[in-house]
């Protein structure tokens, strides 16, 4: 068990506090102690974007190869182009399930096998949704290299859908969501979604909700995968300790038969305008408050995109965080306060999200929405906008240290058709931002007046400060009465 | 500084494979034992004369330098009424020091595009920096800093106390099963500390002044009580000189550190405790927890196969057994917890919606009792081993993973050569010795079980008709 001081994936790095140094009530150890500032760097090496390949089958399968070979393992990692977001509609939750169920059986090999044959080469299967892909992950040793690729294709291609494994996964999902619905940050994650992208289906609850989930068919689940598990509707990374040219044979063996299909139209799906509302979800006897605030924001394409990213990261990222300095560093409010912006194909979002005590929600959520503002009242300082280039331009070695998060940023790049040659070029592309810049897409982007505003939390404790704060129009839902497919959420 | 994998080793494993196909097709099934075998880490060790252990290992295959500094304290060090005190001076060690403002260690890492943090377990606190190689001496000097010289004062340790209790609300208290762990250990152990949580109670993190860190700090925050361990792009000569140029200055402790540690005493009889969960209890849970070694002793390796066969993977047995083929379970798993002082090997059952906590108390109660009765087959040790070696293989991938296991094998097995030995101690455990450790361990009058329900629960209705089978 371990207790990190800050969330290990929002590291919070706070910005230049100009505090009064106080004096130390307590006398150091070290008397003789020199008076210092940082010392210098060392003469710096350069970090370049690491090798990779791309190549193609002629079904359109791309493939992305990385090779790296300090350690005897392989990362094997098929991407399907469609997601929760393109669940049918009233059912959310089938991109999930069917992706549950890959692993529970093909035509070949039932769950059990599927289980014993990983386990028994000390590999990991991964298989699953998120709202814009679908993935089958195999990680193996190098000695169960053509295991693993075979392993990956069976499953992504022959999966068998039998009644009995649906059955069992789908009470899996709804046990899951019972006690997701008694997790103050899912119910706030979920309910946000619903609040911003009103009916898009980005805004649906990717593992659906209870009673979507117990509508689900076989059928359903074999559509999808009929539909979407296409060869030129993937990207397969394989990473690691192999040869790059035998690897890509081994691709060609197991994926070359593997049919074209053609895709179903996309639902294209204009993004709603934001528009203010204060949702609280009431959860007696809680100690905190969850709370979300935030709006749609920019497909992951926009033009626009990097520089809302930095905006974003001022407000509550790494390199910036003024919401982690207004609300944990000076007034010991919140463990935790960040801010995400998630883009994608259509359309994205900016959430800042922090939990306080409950006592304290008016005077979070307060000041939360004030930063907010002042993001796109005022222009950032030049100090801080350094600072944010700073770490994201400085952190391009670290970010490229496994040939996972190499893969990773050279996926991304290929599933939304963005410029591979950018990948090496980041730090430059940070680096070019202005203080206008910044400036000029808050003042497009930013809307503090049609704030989306979420918070789960006990409504007794909060309801009558809200309003003091400023807060009107507040509607309150119990969990119960929670309906997440309700049209007019 | 990786020697490459040796390619022989692949072929050789080839070739068990193949032998294993022949056998499979007169005999049962035979697991072939993986022929990979993770590259060894190079390193160096040192210790300065004020007492800091240091450990420098270079690894050239990407311009950054990772660096962890691991102070051998942590919950387990706590006196009585001041439970999660650790934790607490951790995040006071962010609040400054002779040349460095509150607040802005972290930011003068992130600066340089770094990133740092802090933990604390039962055993250890550790500060950790990664950065671009040439910001070596950055992280040097902030760490040297704050171990010398750090400031002290009334009114940030009264608002970081406000943190680390909001901290506490957030992971734990408000969370779904967030206080499970802190439930068992308060009910298995008497008198050791592990009885406590590393977050520790609210009030005792109210009872903590201004005074215990002052000497929390000269007790424990000194150079030997210390391990300092980079890895990176670094040539060793210029990384010591920079080391001893930060840290030699840091004056020797004044007495020895404290190491006295009440013993738990044996427990001789079992202990069956029921509780309610007002808050955040989804489901009953029901856990089966018994005393065991620790980390180190012969008997931890054997322990950690059988949690592996009872746990890693859908294959194991806990999984097959309760979630997939019986469905007594939305989630079930085994872990031995092998820590530095004698811990706990525990096996925990979320009980699936309609089923009861008996049928998964029993499950749980016969896996454990098999263990004793049964050699497990050798298909499960040798599937055990090969997910081990997959755990040493993926778990030394970062700069960060490989000096966590060098700072591992220093401080709490006093033996840094067990970073690479351990592998070759893994791949000869045999069948008997897992026996062996469960007879030892797991028997009745040695163990816990602790049943939570949770209060009557004002969930919706159809979450809780949609569960049963």
């Amino acid at each position: 068990m371990k207790l990190a001081i800050f969330q290990p994936v929002t590291i919070i790095l706070l910005a230049f506090l100009l505090l009064v140094v106080s004096v130390p009530t307590v006398a150091q150890r070290s008397t003789d102690w020199p008076r210092e500032s940082p010392p210098p760097p060392l003469p710096a090496k350069e970090a370049t974007f690491p090798h990779y390949e791309i190549r193609n089958l002629d079904n359109g399968l791309q493939v992305v190869l990385v090779k790296h070979h300090e350690q005897p393992a392989v990362n094997l990692r098929l991407m399907i182009g469609a997601g929760s977001a393109s669940d049918p509609e009233g059912k959310s939750g089938v991109a999930a399930l069917t992706g549950q169920l890959l692993a529970q059986g093909t035509t070949d090999l039932g769950a059990t096998e599927i289980a014993e044959k990983v386990d028994a080469v000390g590999g990991v299967l991964d298989v699953g949704a998120g709202t814009e892909l679908s993935f089958v992950n195999v990680l193996v040793m190098t000695d169960s290299f053509e295991f693993g690729i075979d392993f990956v294709g069976d499953i992504a291609r022959n999966p068998s859908f039998t009644q009995a494994e649906i059955d069992r996964q789908r009470q899996q999902v709804l046990s899951g969501l019972r006690v997701s619905y008694d997790d103050p940050g899912y119910l706030a994650g979920v309910v946000f979604g619903r609040l911003v992208y009103g009916e898009h289906p980005y805004g649906m609850p990717p593992n659906g909700t209870p009673e979507s989930v117990q509508q689900i068919t076989r059928d359903d689940l074999q559509a999808f995968h009929n539909a979407y598990y296409a060869p030129n509707n993937a990207l397969l990374a394989v990473v690691g300790d192999i040869d790059v040219d035998e690897a890509f044979l081994e691709v060609e063996r197991v994926f070359g038969d593997w049919a074209q299909k053609a895709m179903p139209a996309v639902r294209e799906m204009e993004m709603l305008q934001p528009a203010h509302r204060v949702v609280v979800v009431d959860k007696p006897g809680s100690l905190q408050t969850a709370i979300r605030v935030g709006h749609v924001a920019l497909p992951r394409v926009s033009p626009d995109y990097q520089a809302f990213d930095v905006a974003i990261k001022i407000l509550g990222g790494e390199g910036g965080n003024r919401l982690g300095s207004v609300l944990r560093t000076e007034r010991s409010l919140t463990y935790s306060a960040s801010a995400d912006f998630v883009s994608r194909r259509f359309g994205g979002d900016f959430m800042g999200k922090t939990e306080t005590r409950s006592a304290a929600t008016a005077e979070v959520l307060r000041l939360m929405v004030d930063e907010v503002a002042r993001l796109r009242g005022e222009r950032v300082s030049p100090r801080e906008l350094e600072n944010a280039q700073a770490y994201l331009a400085g952190s391009f070695p670290l970010a490229i240290e496994t040939p996972n998060a190499i893969a990773a940023q050279v996926l991304e790049s290929l599933l939304y058709g963005l410029d591979l040659d950018d990948l090496p070029r980041y730090p430059n592309r940070i680096n070019q931002l202005t203080v206008n810049d910044i400036q000029q897409v808050t003042q497009m982007h930013l809307q503090p007046e049609s704030l989306s505003i979420v918070l789960v939390g006990e409504a007794s404790a909060f309801l009558s400060d809200l309003q003091a704060a400023g807060f009107k129009d507040v509607e309150v839902m119990s969990i119960e009465d929670l309906d997440l497919e309700s049209v007019d959420f | 500084m990786f020697p490459s994998r040796l390619r022989t080793g692949r072929w050789l494993s080839r070739i068990l494979v193949l032998t294993a196909v022949l056998i499979g097709l007169s005999a049962v099934p035979t697991i072939a034992q993986t022929g990979v075998r993770p590259a060894a880490l190079d390193y160096q060790l040192y210790t300065l004369d004020n007492g800091l252990t240091v450990i420098l290992s270079e690894d050239h295959s990407t311009p950054i330098v990772h660096l962890q500094l691991v102070y051998h304290v942590g919950s387990k060090n706590e006196r009585p009424g001041r439970t999660g005190f650790a934790h607490l001076f951790e995040h006071m060690m962010f609040k400054g020091s002779h040349n460095v403002r509150s607040d802005s260690h972290l930011s003068l890492i992130s600066q340089v595009g770094g990133d740092g943090n802090g933990y604390t377990t039962e055993d250890t606190t550790t500060f950790l920096e990664t950065v671009p190689a040439q910001y070596l001496p950055l992280v040097l000097w902030l760490e040297a800093d704050r171990m010398a010289t750090l400031r002290i004062d009334e009114r940030t340790f009264e608002a970081e106390r406000e943190v680390v209790k909001e901290e506490r609300r957030w992971r734990y208290e408000d969370t779904p099963f967030g206080l499970l762990t802190e439930l068992m250990y308060d009910q298995a152990y008497s008198v050791h500390p592990y009885k406590h949580s590393a977050i520790g109670s609210m009030e005792d993190l109210e009872a903590a002044s201004v005074e215990d860190v002052q000497e929390f700090y000269d007790m424990y925050y000194v150079p030997e009580n210390a391990t300092l361990v980079l890895v990176g792009d670094f040539e060793t000569p210029r990384a010591l000189a920079l080391v001893k140029q930060y840290f030699d200055r840091v004056q020797k402790a004044r007495r020895p550190v404290p190491r006295d540690i009440e013993r738990e005493p044996t427990q001789t009889e079992e202990r069956r405790v029921t509780l309610t969960q007002s808050q955040n209890w989804p489901l009953p849970t029901v856990l089966v927890a018994h005393h065991i070694t620790y980390d180190g002793h012969p008997d931890a390796y054997p322990l950690h196969i059988a949690a592996k066969v009872l746990s890693d993977g859908q294959s194991s047995r806990i999984y097959r057994r309760l979630v997939y083929e019986n469905q007594l379970a939305v989630s079930a798993f085994g872990n031995g917890s092998l820590i530095e002082d004698p811990n706990l090997f525990y096996a925990v059952s979320v009980v699936q919606p309609g089923r009861t906590t008996t049928d998964s108390e029993k499950a749980l109660i016969g896996e454990l009792d098999r263990l004793k009765t049964e050699l497990i087959s050798e298909q499960e040790l040798q599937q055990a081993k090969n997910q081990f070696a997959r755990d040493y293989v993926f778990g030394r991938l970062t700069v960060e993973q490989k000096a966590s296991h060098l700072a591992h094998a220093a401080v709490i097995h006093d033996d840094v050569t067990t970073v690479d030995a351990e592998f070759d101690v893994f791949m000869s455990v045999s069948r008997e010795d897992v026996r062996r450790v469960a007879q030892t361990y797991f028997t009745k009058e040695n163990r816990l079980i602790l049943t939570i329900l949770p209060q009557a629960s004002v969930g919706r209705s159809f979450l809780r008709s949609g569960g049963s089978q």
